[in-house]
């Protein structure tokens, strides 16, 4: 009898300088580190970068705040939390003038949106939210629809990758 | 409750019920296909949410999912993956067609998918509900094919798996006949789970 994980082998091929962000984690790393998060969903990857020195994080976030649930676990898994704390390693208590931030994910995979914004929509704006009380320049996004979404952050030059299975790959 | 609380004897409670519903599910599915559908012993456990996409293939996987709210006495959500190949080896034995007859998943297949689907997760909840004596009902069943990561995390934060850990319940049905091998996942709301052990006795 097969159990479950032995269905599937691996995913990806991440190599020595890949950096991986699971569900509700975040990351940072320096050139030539690449930081990639596979198939978001309604989650939203949030990318930090500095130019000087080619620096940056990500996030991956699941939901907009801790007032979504009475469940403790991992705190990184919310914006509201994930977001002040990236900055901070990031940046480690220097200037946050140079992060620019890039985001994508926060579909609705199922369906379409009706009525009350989805987990999906409400991740989104609870992630601008955080950047603007930040004051951190929200330069590109490739956000909402209703397909999943692998990210990727490239420390040398900023570029985001988004790749998906309905739209192919773009460049943020 | 909190998932991560379970004890061994109410895992073991939770896999017997998912046991019963595959049973029933597995028997439907034989019947609606005229052949032969066998299923593994389901598999019980209890992830963290962060590996909950490192099942069944990683997360870049292409599938194609049907999803189903729950509705009733415990809430949830019911999933049936399947990966593409298999997908369409489904739609030829729905059609009865030469297994390889389907080569492009097109809106007839996909239908084809949702309502075997269907009748697979309302033979498991019709067990679900004997079981417990509890009404459960599924919701209309949506269809998606895209990475499985992005399907299971929408599905995982939709219905209120909101601690860090995540029970699925994963039963594998495979028919024989033609491959196709396809796995349902039953998520039980947390707030749901203290209704079902308490019908089960195990609270």
């Amino acid at each position: 009898m097969a159990s479950v994980t032995e269905i599937g082998g691996h995913w990806a091929d991440p190599d020595e300088n890949t950096v991986l962000v699971a569900t509700g984690e975040i990351a940072v790393a320096e050139h030539p580190k690449v930081i990639v998060t596979p198939a978001l969903g309604s989650c939203v990857g949030v990318t930090l970068w500095d130019a000087f020195a080619r620096r940056g994080g990500m996030a991956h976030v699941m939901l907009p705040t801790p007032s979504e649930t009475r469940l403790d676990g991992l705190v990184n898994r919310f914006a509201s939390i994930a977001i002040p704390a990236l900055v901070e390693e990031v940046t480690q208590g220097s200037t946050i003038r140079r992060l620019v931030a890039k985001i994508a994910g926060g579909s609705v995979m199922f369906g379409s949106e009706n009525g009350a914004p989805s987990i999906g929509g409400r991740n989104i704006i609870e992630v601008k939210r955080q950047l603007a009380l930040l004051r951190i320049p929200l330069v590109a996004e490739d956000t909402g629809g209703a397909h999943a979404r692998t990210m990727e952050l490239h420390l040398d030059t900023g570029l985001v990758v988004v790749r998906s299975y309905r739209y192919g790959i773009k460049d943020l | 409750m909190d998932p991560r609380h379970l004890t061994e004897l109410q895992i073991d409670a939770l896999g017997e019920v998912g046991s019963i519903g595959a049973g029933h599910a597995a028997t439907a599915l034989s019947q609606l296909l005229g052949a032969s559908v066998e299923i593994n012993v389901p598999d019980t456990r209890l992830l963290p949410v962060s590996e909950v996409p490192m099942v069944f293939g990683g997360p870049e996987n292409l599938v194609g999912a049907v999803y189903s709210r729950l509705l009733g006495d415990l809430s949830g959500a019911l999933l049936f993956v399947l990966p593409r190949a298999d997908l369409l080896a489904l739609a030829d034995l729905l059609r009865s067609r030469e297994p390889g007859s389907s080569k492009s998943l097109g809106v007839a297949e996909e239908g084809l998918v949702v309502h075997a689907a269907g009748v697979l997760q309302s033979a498991y909840l019709a067990a679900i509900a004997r079981l417990t004596e509890l009404a459960v009902l599924p919701g209309p069943p949506q269809f998606a094919f895209d990475m499985l990561g992005g399907i299971l995390e929408f599905v995982t934060a939709e219905i209120g798996m909101k601690a860090d850990s995540a029970l699925l319940i994963v039963t594998r049905f495979l028919s024989t006949e033609i491959v196709v091998d396809g796995a349902l996942f039953y998520l039980p709301d947390p707030d749901s789970l203290d209704v079902l052990l308490g019908r089960l006795g195990v609270v």
